[in-house]
């Protein structure tokens, strides 16, 4: 089997679900399959965006981000549904864990995709067969389309998994990229944004090969370091390794939400302020962990945005906390204009079990109950092992994350 | 307006009343240094509304002559400028004169600066306190009583009233205390005459304004004369009249939370204690609690250690005078212990533990005027 791998180098898989979550419905409710659908948040709302859409309705021009009404001009028949991220979790935390099962060098980037490193997976058969049969079990066990792209590195396996959707396997080496990666647009490229892509065209660079014939110093002035990371990605470079643990570096926890209409009622935010420090609070807790940054994001009414902060003595995590915090920064820095959006986003996040909690002087009777416990817990830690007791999460279903673009539900395949 | 000043005591008095001026205040002209030239002397104010310093410059004092060729007025300079142009001046004498026109000259060997002033009259008047309910203190213990206890005023509003310090008046003692509810200092002093005639039981000043204050006054045994009123408290020396909002609000009544009974008891040379806490926390430092452990063994050690996990870890022991009492094993932050040993003000000393979970005080072996209390840490 060794013949299908590099000697020196890496195997690295991208599996990639397709259209997720539109797929997650569908499998749900077989009735919906071949029809064009749609996952819409609060289709209500102005906020009713498009979050993603089956291949059905994409045919028709439905787009991610696009707004609802649009979608719906493009599309008369399409089927929109609210999202059911409790759903979209449990298909993830399942497709992560076959996936686990192969290496535990799995690095989950969001809800529907990852990287794997199976360069020491020789037992199990060439990387095509293993792509195989990852793509055959998601689809049998949780009727689910993906996407595997195989490459030597996680940029161009990424590339890669983009190539032929859905339930594609496409294998890009470096003796291929002048055919397959090259001639895309650079925009197509993993990295480049509009902006990106932007400066990129006003030096005249429109595809990847472009970029690859672009002098590296004259990238580099345009984008900085970025533009050097660009240009080595697109010749087929890409040490960044898999990195399991990777999704565990939070640095901050934030939540943010748009008004139903611009405001300047105070009840109105100090409700919206209460629901954010809810959510972070709730995140926190998820994450075991606690914060000693806060900081406030207020959007006006014409997308002028600010945001301020404010470091304090101690470490939080209460809801109560949060918000009492947050609101005194509001207070401080609003000048009465209508309000659009709001957010709270704690940073200079800590892990518990890396800090030391500081006793108050007017509470500590309270911790001070617990001490035989916290004695007793000592003593059998030190006779069995550190993890003898774990602290149960209370109400386990409160704690569910509620958005699509947290990562907190991405520990829980190792659960 | 005008006079000729020695420049050195001009600057002196400059600096006092600088600490009370703020650039960023409600109030405009609060930003400028009133100067009032009268037949006795000068008299220099600033103010930032909570804090007010009054600074004079005697015409004479113990026959050295300080200001000549006064002629009454007044004037507001921006402070902005004023301080860095007399630090600057060239000769020893200095000499400032103001017209109608609110023009101000400086005048110093060849130098001369015009600067525009502001109209005195706007300036606040700054309110005249009783002096009936006042008390005194040598400047040096008063000193003392700041430095053992402003340290652990809160830095954070959430309790606003914590930011000062309590200043108590019961049974012929004086008590200061301040606490940001991790940590608590106190000293307490006998006063000398009897109080009863004062009206003022227990206020809160400012940390700020204790700071400031600590920094003015000069370390000596001339006394401080300490008027109080209901929101206000005035420090009066012979030249300084240093006057400071008070905190509104009640203290939280802290005697009760100070644990009367201990388990443990470490006897220990305060020096050895500190060094040792210092060194143990050049790696706690770089983790983001700073906080060590303490741990009792055999034969009166004390091992003190600590651990960061990306940077390393530090074990130390040290011999203690003596243990009494249950085996003890806490952790507590590094800056709390090392402020309070600095305030102990005796080589050697007492530290009553009742739990690891619990307050823990530490005072001199040999006199309990002075309690510093802290509160443990609890790690996940």
């Amino acid at each position: 089997m060794s013949k299908w791998y590099p000697k020196k180098g890496r195997v690295i898989f991208h599996v990639d679900m397709n259209s997720f979550y539109a797929s997650v419905e569908a499998a749900y409710d077989p009735k919906l399959k071949g029809k064009p659908i749609a996952v819409a948040g609060n289709p209500e709302e102005r906020r009713g965006i498009i979050v993603t859409s089956s291949y059905e309705a994409r045919a028709k021009g439905v787009k991610t981000t696009m707004p609802l009404w649009e979608a719906r001009r493009l599309c008369p028949e399409l089927i929109v549904m609210r999202p059911n991220f409790e759903r979209y979790r449990a298909a993830s935390k399942e497709m992560f864990k076959i996936l686990s099962e192969i290496t535990p060098n799995v690095q989950p980037v969001s809800i529907d995709e990852g990287y794997m490193d199976i360069t020491e997976c020789q037992d199990l058969g060439s990387p095509l067969e293993i792509a195989a049969n990852i793509q055959n079990r998601i689809a049998n066990e949780l009727d689910l389309p993906c996407s595997i792209g195989i490459a030597p590195n996680k940029f161009l396996a990424k590339m890669a998994s983009d190539m032929k959707k859905p339930m594609g396997i496409t294998v890009l080496r470096k003796r291929d990229l002048p055919k397959k990666l090259w001639p895309l647009k650079v925009e197509e490229m993993y990295g480049v944004g509009s902006k990106t892509a932007e400066k990129l065209n006003g030096i005249n660079v429109h595809t990847i090969e472009d970029l690859v014939s672009t002098d590296v110093y004259q990238l580099k002035r345009l984008l900085g370091i970025n533009g050097e990371r660009l240009k080595n990605r697109a010749i087929g470079i890409d040490p960044s390794p898999v990195d399991p643990d990777a999704v565990y570096d939070f640095k901050s926890i934030g939540s943010s939400e748009t008004l139903p209409n611009d405001t300047v009622e105070e009840t109105e935010i100090k409700r919206l302020f209460r629901n954010l420090a809810r959510n972070v609070a709730r995140r926190l807790k998820r994450k075991q962990a606690v914060g000693r940054s806060v900081q406030i994001m207020i959007r006006f009414h014409d997308r002028r945005t600010i945001t301020r902060s404010v470091k304090l003595p101690n470490y939080l995590e209460d809801e109560d906390e949060i918000f009492a915090v947050s609101n005194d920064l509001f207070e401080q820095n609003w000048n009465g204009d209508p309000i659009r959006l709001l957010g709270i986003t704690i940073q200079d996040v800590a892990e518990k079990k890396e800090i030391a909690h500081q006793l108050d002087l007017f509470t500590y009777e309270q911790e001070a109950s617990k001490e035989g416990l916290y004695k007793a817990i000592d003593k059998l830690n030190e006779k069995y092992g550190k993890s003898t007791f774990i602290k149960l999460n209370s109400n386990q279903e409160d704690n569910q994350p509620r958005t699509s673009f947290q990562k907190d539900f991405l520990d829980d395949y190792k659960k | 307006m005008k006079f000729v000043i020695q420049r050195d005591q001009l600057m002196d008095s400059v600096q006092n009343v600088m600490k009370a001026i703020s650039s960023r205040t409600t109030i405009p002209i609060l930003t400028g240094l009133k100067i009032e030239a009268r037949h006795d002397g000068i008299k220099l104010t600033g103010s930032d509304s909570d804090i007010s310093i009054e600074s004079f410059i005697p015409k004479e004092e113990d026959g050295i002559v300080y200001v000549e060729q006064i002629e009454p007025g007044s004037i507001v300079l921006q402070a902005k400028y004023f301080p860095d142009i007399v630090r600057k001046l060239p000769q020893k004498t200095v000499e400032i004169e103001a017209d109608d026109q609110l023009k101000v000259t400086i005048r110093s060997g060849g130098s001369e600066f015009h600067l525009n002033g502001q109209d005195a009259d706007e300036y606040p008047q700054l309110p005249e306190l009783h002096t009936e309910d006042s008390f005194e203190l040598p400047t040096d213990l008063l000193k003392n009583l700041i430095k053992q206890t402003v340290f652990a005023v809160s830095t954070v509003e959430t309790r606003p009233i914590l930011t000062g310090v309590n200043m108590k008046l019961e049974d012929n003692h004086l008590n200061f205390i301040a606490t940001d509810s991790h940590r608590l200092a106190s000293r307490r002093i006998p006063l000398e005459k009897q109080t009863q005639h004062l009206n003022f039981s227990s206020v809160v000043i400012p940390g700020k304004s204790l700071n400031e204050l600590n920094k003015i006054l000069e370390d000596k045994q001339d006394s401080v004369e300490i008027s109080v009123t209901e929101n206000q408290i005035l420090f009066r020396t012979k030249h300084i009249n240093f006057l400071s909002r008070l905190l509104d609000g009640n203290y939280p009544e802290t005697s009760r939370l100070i644990p009367e009974q201990s388990k443990t008891i470490v006897y220990g040379t305060t020096k050895e204690l500190l060094q040792s806490i210092d060194r143990a926390s050049l790696l706690a430092k770089e983790s983001r609690n700073n906080v060590v452990r303490l741990q009792t063994k055999e034969k009166d050690q004390i091992e003190i250690s600590s651990n960061s996990p990306e940077v390393g870890n530090v074990v130390e022991e040290l011999s203690a005078k003596s243990i009494e009492g249950e085996d003890l094993k806490i952790s507590f932050s590094a800056k709390y212990m090392m402020d309070a040993l600095k305030a102990i003000d005796n080589e050697q000393v007492k530290i009553e533990f009742t739990g690891a979970m619990r307050p823990f005080i530490i005072r001199p072996i040999d006199n309990d005027q002075i309690l510093q209390l802290i509160l443990p840490v609890r790690t996940y």
